[in-house]
């Protein structure tokens, strides 16, 4: 293992790995992912892989248009298949409030460009999903273009593109401290030796709490146990990812073939438990037979857990720290990390290598909570 | 391909049924699986691969390896080899991913949450039914704990029911009996016993978020239930092997356990000339039983520079005139929809092929005797440790003297907890029964608990001194230190 380089990324998931590649390919090659145990084991090999460019605040529309965009790019860049599909997603409104919210959302997103739909419970039948059971919906959003893609492949594409320019990782590697020398960032010391950098960049999921306490500093994040199920493979039968805040669900077809989805409890208790409860596949199967009757009987082959690294506005926290210059976070991405990842990743790369960011990533620094600057996005499931 | 004459099992068959075989009237017996009623009409590519096309055929033949999925009754992705045959199947060759049957009500609600029916609770449940976890229920039982004993075969008795050869010595009451007879000598002492059996039953899984109990989501027939223990012991053996060489996903190329299913149970030969990947006991014994069974067996290779298993069972097979091959390998697999030949070649000293000694033999059966990897999926998902011990077989559930896991009331046994054999099996079923018995902290006499706890173990260790037990005994060593190692975090 090296004993310094110019940038140390702590984490191998699609955060860590994709500001790897952006870093090198602005011509920083000489950077190190420190991965605790092997790449995708944290958030991304457990996610859904859905990637939305329907939110509620004009900011975050903006980073998923543009995560989108380099989505699309990306096959092509990184010369690999990441399964990326434009399927759609389709968002049911249970509730009063839901429809009155999707549709000030409508509005924004219409205004940035996008193309959505509302659709009525007839037209998501006629135009969207023949069999969804739409009970109880009392409308949905719908855009043609927003997308899903594999995040182990996408993962390992941009991994080994990093690889190609340079960059070494480093699997089963834990980081132990962050070190500081003179008020700065100074490296990291790892459980298989040190390695001096003026830069780290945290992007750690929700370990990046402990791996930040070791340099005194206190990220508010806070880890929440989120379970998944896959199904069997079944010919195609349906296109977009199908989500509800209210109702609270969201699943959708995986090129395999496979249905994977899941729901967020609202009562689950923070912590690190990654363990898999009866209590979700019960509801998560009940919830899936309810929408599409055809999945009766499907069989469930597997159901896992992993966390959301949440944050008070459910927003990541990204730039450096005031308090410790040189000392990167790229964490707190409370649920939706996979689908802005890739212009969350080109954004920090700018910043860490001193080029102007093309977005404004400064409403989203750890000042935000100090000076009270909190948005709330209300498109969070 | 049916066996009709044995010299030492006879086959009952069910009642002949007809069903259904992409649109082809086939026959079979009632309650032989539906691969292996295909097998005996001759039909041996079961379905299509996803990616490739490619044929398939069944390999495991006890529901773990998904290879043998086909399209049942207009349900997709259902395993044939462990599915038992009804008059009227439609039975159809799936070449795709498989469509699910539209439906117009969903099962579930907008309110609810899907529960299966509820099995109460018990102190003692045990997952598997082969040597190990009836032994378990059997000691527990003689303590007068109740507990409920779970298979998803129909059949107790675990790998014992397809073993026909007298077994060795080992145990003083079990030598030269033969494998499936022990399985019924377990099963009728459990009769005795305060213990329910549950076959046909999968257990989906197991949860540990609710203590101190340990909930048991089941399946039978479709339907589901749960179960909720306070202990609980994993008895669920092993997987085969696969070994990776060209077109090595060829119908015909089976697993030794798949083969005696076939061959023991179902009375079915897996084909008319073999040849035996493995010279293990395992090889040489199922080489034998091929022979016994009328099957033709080509040779049996092993890339190790000497025979594995005893040499008894390799002196039984060769007085028979079947060659074995020592530092041997198989290079790759040849035929269309099926196995037609194999090409085999030295090995040398480090394990590879040596050019030029290549030859091509014709088979219709490649039996793949390759080792066991322990079942611990269950052990997993409730949050147990693992470690790495090679010479257990991979990846085992982290435990102590007591087979006890880093779960606390979780225990695992038999091939499970490593690969070992039926004798080993029994007596670590024995333990793990006692020392759950001892965690539940009922009222028990005391010293006789500890007495037989301490006669199982000394059981254990006498086996594992033995001239085969060198290496399991090794890995057990191993993991004592490692499970040690991790520190008092129970
Ligand atoms: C069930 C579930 C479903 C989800 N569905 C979606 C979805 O559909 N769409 C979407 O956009 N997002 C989804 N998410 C969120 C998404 O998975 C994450 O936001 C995203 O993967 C974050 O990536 P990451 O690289 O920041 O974190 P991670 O993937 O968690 O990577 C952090 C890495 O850091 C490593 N690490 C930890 N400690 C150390 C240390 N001390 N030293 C070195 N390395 C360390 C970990 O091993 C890990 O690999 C979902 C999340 C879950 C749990
Ligand atoms: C060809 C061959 C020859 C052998 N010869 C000998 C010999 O001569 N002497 C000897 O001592 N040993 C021999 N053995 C080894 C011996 O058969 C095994 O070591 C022994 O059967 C292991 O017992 P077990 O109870 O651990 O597992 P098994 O016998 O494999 O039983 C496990 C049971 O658990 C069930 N199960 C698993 N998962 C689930 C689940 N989720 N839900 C419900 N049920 C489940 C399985 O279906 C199975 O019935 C031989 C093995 C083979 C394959």
């Amino acid at each position: 293992m090296r004993t310094s380089a110019d940038c140390v990324i702590i984490g191998g998931g699609v955060v860590g790995t994709a500001i790897a590649y952006y870093l090198a390919k602005r011509g920083m090659t000489d950077c190190v992912i420190v991965e605790a145990d092997y790449l995708s084991s944290g958030a991304t090999g457990r996610c859904g892989g859905g990637i939305r460019q329907q939110w509620s605040t004009e900011a975050n529309t903006r980073l998923a248009i543009e995560s989108v965009r380099l989505f699309a790019g990306l096959e092509d860049e990184l010369d690999a298949d990441i399964e990326f599909l434009q399927g759609g997603y389709l968002v049911l409104a249970y509730t009063e409030e839901d429809e009155e919210q999707f549709k000030k959302n409508v509005e924004l997103q219409r205004g940035l460009g996008l193309d959505v739909q509302i659709l009525s419970p007839a037209d998501i039948n006629e135009k969207v999903v023949p069999e969804l059971n739409v009970e109880g919906v009392r409308m949905a959003t719908y855009c043609a273009q927003d997308a899903s893609a594999n995040p182990f492949l996408t993962t390992q594409a941009y991994a080994d593109a990093a690889r190609r320019l340079g960059v070494s990782i480093e699997l089963f590697t834990p980081v132990t401290k962050i070190l500081t020398e003179r008020g700065r960032v100074a490296g990291v010391e790892t459980a298989r030796g040190t390695i001096r950098a003026p830069l780290v960049v945290n992007a750690a999921g929700s370990h990046s709490v402990p791996i930040a306490a070791t340099a005194g500093i206190d990220l508010p994040i806070t880890p929440y146990r989120r379970e998944i199920l896959v199904t069997e493979p079944l010919e195609r039968f349906f296109h977009p990812m199908i989500i509800s805040f209210s109702f609270g669900i969201y699943f959708r077809q995986v090129k395999h073939g496979a249905v994977i989805g899941g729901y967020g409890d609202p009562a689950e208790p923070p912590g690190f438990n990654e363990t898999s409860s009866l209590k979700f596949l019960r509801t998560m199967s009940w919830k899936l037979s309810h929408l599409m009757p055809r999945l009766n009987n499907v069989k469930v082959v597997r159901q896992w857990a992993g966390l959301y690294d949440m944050t008070p506005d459910a927003q990541p926290i990204l730039g450096e720290l005031d308090e410790l210059p040189g000392f990167f976070q790229a964490n707190g991405f409370s649920g939706h990390g996979f689908m802005i990842c890739p212009k969350v990743a080109v954004l920090l790369a700018q910043a860490i290598t001193g080029e102007e960011p093309d977005l404004d990533i400064e409403r989203l620094s750890a000042r935000r909570f100090t000076d009270g600057r909190i948005t709330q996005d209300r498109s969070v499931v | 391909m049916r066996i009709r004459e044995h010299p030492i099992l006879e086959f009952e068959r069910g009642r002949e049924v007809e069903f259904d075989f992409d649109g082809r009237r086939l026959c079979g017996h009632e309650g032989e699986t539906i691969a292996a009623a295909l097998h005996a009409s001759g039909v041996r590519v079961l379905r299509k691969s996803i990616r490739h096309g490619r044929p398939r055929g069944f390999f495991c033949a006890i529901g773990r390896c998904s290879s043998c999925l086909m399209t049942v009754d207009g349900v997709p992705n259902v395993m044939t080899c462990v599915t038992p045959l009804r008059r009227g199947m439609k039975v159809e060759t799936q070449t795709g991913k498989g469509t699910l049957a539209a439906e117009a009500k969903g099962a579930g609600s907008i309110a609810g949450d899907g529960s299966g029916s509820d099995l109460g609770t018990v102190p003692l449940a045990i997952v598997g039914a082969g040597p190990a976890g009836l032994s378990a229920a059997v000691y527990a039982g003689r303590l007068g704990v109740e507990s409920v004993v779970v298979d998803e075969n129909e059949v107790p008795g675990g790998q014992l029911i397809k073993q026909t050869h007298m077994f060795f010595g080992s145990l003083e009451h079990y030598a030269r009996v033969r494998g499936v007879d022990i399985g019924t000598q377990l099963c009728r002492e459990l009769e005795k016993c305060p213990s329910k059996l549950l076959t046909g039953t999968t257990v989906l899984g197991l949860y540990t978020d609710d203590p101190p109990w340990k909930t048991l989501s089941l399946m039978k027939n479709g339907v589901r239930g749960e179960l909720r223990a306070r202990t609980v012991v994993l008895a669920t053996g092993a997987s085969e092997n696969m070994l990776a060489f060209e077109n090595c996903d060829l119908p015909g190329v089976y697993g030794a356990g798949a083969v005696q299913t076939l061959m023991n149970v179902y009375g079915v030969a897996p084909g008319e000339r073999v040849l035996m990947v493995g010279a293990g006991n395992i090889g040489l014994i199922v080489g034998y039983q091929l022979l016994q069974a009328a099957v033709d067996v080509a040779a049996v290779i092993d890339a190790m520079d000497e025979i594995g298993g005893y040499h008894v069972h390799a002196a039984k097979i060769r007085r028979m005139g079947v060659p074995i091959l020592t530092s041997h390998t198989i290079l790759s697999a040849g035929g269309t929809d099926r196995v037609e030949r194999a090409t085999i070649s030295r090995v040398d000293s480090d394990w590879q092929p040596v050019e030029g000694t290549e030859r091509t033999i014709d088979v219709d059966t490649i039996c793949l005797a390759v080792g066991l990897t322990p079942n611990c999926e269950l052990a997993s998902m409730a949050g147990c440790d693992d470690e790495y011990v090679p010479e257990l077989g991979g990846l085992v559930s982290a435990h102590d003297a007591d087979l006890e896991t880093s779960v606390p009331g979780v225990f695992i046994a038999g091939d499970a907890s490593g690969i070992e054999e039926a004798s080993t099996a029994m007596l670590e079923g024995r333990l793990a029964g006692l020392a759950a018995v001892e965690r539940l902290e009922v009222e028990v006499d005391r010293e006789k608990l500890l007495a037989m706890k301490e006669e199982a173990a000394s059981g254990l260790s006498e086996l594992r001194a033995g001239p085969f037990g060198d290496r399991p005994r090794l890995g057990k060593e191993r993991m004592l230190a490692l499970a040690a190692s991790r520190g008092g975090d129970r």
